[in-house]
């Protein structure tokens, strides 16, 4: 077998390995240690040096508490949910029918289309960055979650169609066909059909927008200002006051702000189902 | 009334011409069986009729009715796929049931038909079932089913048994034969499997190259085949051909001699080295080597031949069929 697996090999190598993995893991995980550390610490810590010995008090529930009651922490958690929940929804609402119309449907500029979608991707978005901010203020929808919902959803439909599309080509085109004979209309082709059968590439695209629009900073930052608009992720920097940078609170801030993407990943796990097509053909 | 009529049905795709001037008519409750060599555009053809591809031109009629720019839902067919292309995320009923639940069929039309069908396909055991738990023979009946429910003018098989094993392959092709009785429905079927056509076939279309080669009934086309290609195409093991000047010197037709015509003789024959022997029990099957031939010759009951060993075969002249150079009958 190969590779040989490592309680066939020599003693030695063993041990390299049983050391080397946990060391590659602490290594790995320090930054996310350090930020959970610094959470629990008392402020005084911070400003008397002491990053990395043990805390002079456990904070938690002071910390944790503060964050929740006492900042407006709660106030861009919501402005996080409200803005990533409708973009989730509408960039894999709109790539599921784009990916079907672009993965099922053989007419001229086909490609073209598909290409295009593919190509937004490959604009960097500082270059957008100016224009964009004007297109919002000009249409009234600077410093607005709705602004910020729409920008987003058209930014990621792109990735969304090629993900999609691509999945829909590799479902069994007999299964189109043989509805088509059967007389099942084209929309319905697409309900009854295809959107049961795209249930996972809909959960993992549902983890991943998640995950890139509640961790997107540049956007927030450029579009809103303030705790009407802004998500968590620009919220946190609040903390910083001119004078003093609460590090103990920042950190608390963000493992909370990190939550949300770990539970969505969670709560989608059950549909990440390979071979739902298992039966369909041969 | 036919229930299918085609007319100079000609299909490109691009610069490939793959039907060239195919004229069919299937009468109603007939059986016709398209068969060809892999690549001679039977699928093709079939795909024309179902409406998943477009003529380039000519005229395809079902029921009377012209149907060039029908789509396939208007067009009164069911299709079987070879890859039987189940909804799999749907059960055996549902499978069976989604087309008649789109026609606002009441529940107990579409419960009646759908236990019709499953009884007639030995189903019901496993309407509950999903796609994923049956085996192949199974699934190709819930095919099948979906097809029957839908009490359609014409029936399309698309290589519906080259998935299935040998002995399950024999078993669903009486089945089909039983069906074709039950239903009297027109059905099509294609089938690159000579066997499959002739033990199924009121009528069988010979197709080479986007051409049709010859239509008729099973016994028409073995006994009289127009050409070397249909005469080699069909039976099992295939016609032998000897090349000009195989037999007598300058004669330039091409000889063809079914295996089960050639038998033992002791002189005046062909001179062959045996080069095989397959012991059928019923059969053998001598494959022989003349003059850098190879001829098959099927004995009925079982002789004791061997490898190496030189034979005789003799043929009765009335039994031989000549081809000239472009293998045309003659």
């Amino acid at each position: 077998m190969f590779p040989t697996p490592i309680q066939k090999r020599p003693r030695a190598a063993q041990i390299t390995y049983q050391t080397l993995v946990p060391l590659a893991l602490i290594l790995w995980l320090l930054p996310l240690l350090a930020v959970g550390l610094f959470s629990i610490r008392p402020l005084s810590d911070f400003t008397n040096g002491n990053y990395w010995g043990m805390p002079s008090s456990f904070e938690f529930f002071t910390n944790y508490g503060k964050v929740f009651f006492e900042s407006d922490m709660p106030r861009y958690l919501l402005n996080s949910l409200l803005i990533t929940v409708p973009t989730v929804i509408g960039a894999v609402a709109l790539s599921c029918m784009t990916g079907f119309a672009l993965g099922i449907y053989r007419f001229r500029g086909n490609l073209l289309i598909f290409f295009m979608f593919i190509a937004g991707n490959f604009v960097p978005f500082q270059i957008l960055m100016v224009p964009v901010r004007d297109l919002t203020v000009n249409m009234g929808l600077y410093d607005t979650k709705i602004g910020l919902v729409l920008f987003h959803i058209a930014f990621q439909t792109g990735f969304c169609t090629l993900f999609m599309r691509n999945f829909i080509r590799a479902l069994p085109y007999e299964l189109i066909e043989a509805a088509r004979v059967e007389g099942i209309a084209e929309w319905r082709i697409f309900w009854y059909i295809v959107l049961p059968l795209m249930r996972p590439a809909i959960a993992a695209l549902a983890v991943l927008i998640f995950t890139f629009i509640w961790n997107d900073y540049f956007w927030a930052v450029v579009l809103t200002q303030g705790p009407d608009a802004q998500p968590v992720t620009a919220g946190i920097t609040s903390f910083n006051s001119q004078f003093v940078a609460q590090y103990h609170l920042m950190s608390a801030g963000s493992i909370v702000a990190a939550l949300p993407p770990v539970i969505m990943f969670f709560a989608m796990q059950k549909h990440f189902i390979a071979g739902l097509t298992l039966g369909a053909v041969k | 009334m036919t229930a299918l009529t085609l007319t100079n049905v000609n299909k490109s795709f691009g610069e490939v011409h793959v039907l060239k001037d195919i004229n069919i008519e299937v009468e109603e409750g007939e059986f016709v069986v398209f068969v060809g060599p892999s690549g001679c555009g039977k699928s093709t053809l079939l795909r024309v009729i179902a409406g998943l591809e477009d003529a380039t031109s000519g005229e395809v009629h079902i029921g009377g009715d012209l149907v060039n720019n029908t789509p396939p839902s208007k067009r009164g067919i069911a299709m079987v796929f070879q890859s039987y292309a189940l909804y799999p995320h749907l059960n055996v009923f549902k499978n069976m049931s989604l087309a008649l639940k789109q026609e606002k069929q009441s529940k107990a039309v579409i419960n009646e038909r759908v236990a019709k069908a499953s009884k007639m396909l030995n189903l019901e055991d496993y309407l509950e079932r999903y796609p994923s738990e049956l085996s192949g023979g199974q699934r190709q009946r819930v095919a099948i089913g979906r097809a029957i429910v839908r009490e359609p003018k014409l029936f399309l098989f698309d290589e519906p048994l080259s998935n299935l094993d040998a002995a399950l392959r024999m078993n669903t092709r009486l089945e089909i034969a039983n069906l074709h009785d039950t239903l009297a429905a027109s059905m099509i079927y294609v089938t690159h499997d000579q066997t499959e056509a002739m033990t199924l076939a009121d009528k069988i279309v010979v197709l080479r190259d986007g051409r049709v080669e010859q239509i008729g009934s099973p016994m028409e086309l073995y006994n009289n085949p127009v050409n070397q290609f249909v005469a080699g195409f069909l039976g099992s093991p295939a016609m032998n051909f000897m090349p000009a000047g195989f037999v007598s010197e300058g004669d330039p037709r091409t000889i063809g001699v079914r295996p089960e015509d050639l038998r033992l003789q002791d002189d005046g024959g062909l001179s062959a080295t045996v080069q095989h022997v397959e012991h059928l029990g019923g059969d053998t099957n001598v494959i022989a080597e003349a003059k850098g031939t190879q001829i098959t010759a099927r004995l009925f009951g079982q002789h004791a031949i061997n490898q190496g060993q030189t034979v005789t075969l003799g043929y009765a002249p009335e039994r031989a069929y000549y081809f000239d150079k472009e293998g045309h009958r003659v």
